[in-house]
């Protein structure tokens, strides 16, 4: 029955006090959420903390939700501030690469699998707000104007920004295909080889 | 088209988004462009990375945390205090059903909560059974410690030690064997989340000198660069002065991870 309800419908309750309609929402959205998460940080443990304060502040700030907006879109309102504040109490220098290698998924080639090791790499390396909005539109299939208003800017920023994080990729591949080690803005420390940490 | 037109309305090509004849454009301009048709290849090799699925944890994170508000304990409790939780406490309870040995020690716990609500319906609270109270009490603290250190030393998967360690934080008093397998499970426990679990079990009681100087020395015989990181952000944490010497000393250390040596050094200046 909740669920055939929509997003929007779901969380009126949730507002109104019906709790356990939050785990429907929790449902649908919590490996999304996850995914978003892990494709900023590239850090699994960091993601899924980041995914719990993202539901417990829908129901801290539950009041605040106003049924005429889209649930998806102030969910992921809520997920951006979450990890801002998460980043600001961050400690300085913790830069680690990502201590699981990528996972990755079973592929038909070995070629394919390297590409997307290499990929993933390569996203990982970009700056970040251009990843941001690589990982919204491509992974989380949100629309610009969605983006743009989540973001707080024009929609033709976030089409500039989704071309030019494309044209930083583009450059990391690149790189890292050539076997040259990045000298961009991505994050800094080492970069151990799999195996070095632990 | 040249390609920073083209570039113009990649975007809105990718998501699908363009009028036919537009997208014929792009389309046309791709496969003579190598700058451009990479990116768009790009964008759609990105879907080779795979959609990942967090750990069963999360859920029974949730669950908890949803429960916690159904009862209504929300409104009550101070909301900092539940969001700050950190998992510990969930591996214990989520699954205590599961542990023989946990199930056992709530299995007393109910006993003496019903066998107290018994006699509270007889008569007034008198001191005889304020005792037998306490003597329950200090039966089911050993109890604990028991099976805390029968967890911790004993099973086999990383997840039982972690919940192990989770179990000594919900001991009152945890006693010197407890504290001394915890310092052993910190350097030497095969998995990473195990020792940093331990760390943080022992962080609690930092507040006592010799766990204090057990943190600073266990900074030596620490492997894993992630524990010796956190190590020494606790030490910073808790202004430890006396840890400046070790810093300097594992500072010297010529196989010291690079990452953990700006670190210790961040952690000496902080220190001083």
């Amino acid at each position: 029955m909740a669920n055939s309800l929509s997003d929007e419908e779901l969380m009126s309750q949730v507002r109104s006090g019906v709790g356990e309609m939050l785990g429907v929402l929790f449902e649908r959205y919590h490996v999304p959420l996850f995914n978003f998460f892990l494709k900023l940080t590239g850090d699994r443990a960091m993601s899924e903390d980041l995914v719990q304060d993202v539901f417990f502040r829908i129901l801290k700030y539950r009041h605040s939700y106003r049924t005429d907006t889209a649930f998806r879109a102030w969910m992921y309102q809520i997920a951006r501030n979450a990890r801002l504040d998460h980043l600001r109490k961050r400690r300085p220098e913790t830069s680690w690469e990502p201590e699981m290698s990528p996972a990755v998924a079973p592929v038909d080639t070995a070629q394919q699998g390297q590409e997307a090791v290499l990929l993933h790499h390569a996203l990982m390396r970009i700056s970040e707000d251009k990843r941001e909005v690589l990982v919204l539109s491509r992974f989380q299939d949100l629309k610009y104007e969605e983006i743009a208003q989540l973001l707080g800017c024009e929609v033709g920023t976030v089409k500039t920004r989704v071309h030019r994080a494309l044209q930083e990729l583009r450059q990391v591949f690149h790189q890292l295909q050539s076997g040259k080690p990045f000298s961009g803005k991505g994050p800094q420390g080492a970069w151990p080889t799999p195996g070095s940490i632990q | 088209m040249n390609c920073e037109q083209i570039g113009e309305l990649l975007p809105d090509y990718l998501q699908g988004r363009l009028s036919p004849a537009l997208a014929g454009e792009v389309e046309k301009h791709l496969p003579g462009c190598p700058a451009c048709g990479e990116e768009a290849a790009l964008w759609k090799n990105l879907a080779l990375l795979p959609e990942e699925q967090p750990s069963p944890a999360l859920e029974s994170r949730f669950k908890a945390m949803l429960d916690s508000y159904q009862e209504g304990r929300w409104e009550k409790a101070n909301l900092a205090a539940e969001k700050s939780k950190t998992p510990a406490p969930l591996w214990g309870l989520g699954n205590w059903r599961q542990i023989p040995a946990a199930a056992l020690v709530w299995a007393c716990l109910f006993l003496v909560c019903g066998f107290l609500i018994g006699r509270q319906s007889d008569r007034g609270p008198t001191a005889e059974l304020k005792q037998q109270l306490a003597d329950m009490q200090g039966e089911l603290a050993a109890t604990r410690q028991t099976v805390a250190l029968t967890m911790l030393q004993q099973q086999s998967t990383a997840s039982q030690r972690l919940a192990g360690v989770s179990w000594t934080t919900r001991l009152p008093e945890p006693d010197a064997k407890v504290m001394s397998q915890l310092f052993h499970t910190l350097s030497f426990d095969s998995s990473v989340d195990v020792r940093l679990a331990a760390l943080d079990a022992l962080s609690h009681y930092a507040g006592r000198p010799e766990i204090r100087s057990g943190l600073v020395n266990a900074l030596e015989s620490q492997q894993s660069p992630l524990v010796q990181v956190a190590l020494i952000d606790l030490l910073v944490d808790l202004h430890d002065k006396s840890a400046v010497p070790q810093f300097r000393k594992f500072q010297q250390d010529p196989k010291i991870n690079p990452t953990v040596k700006k670190r210790v050094d961040w952690g000496i200046q902080q220190l001083q």
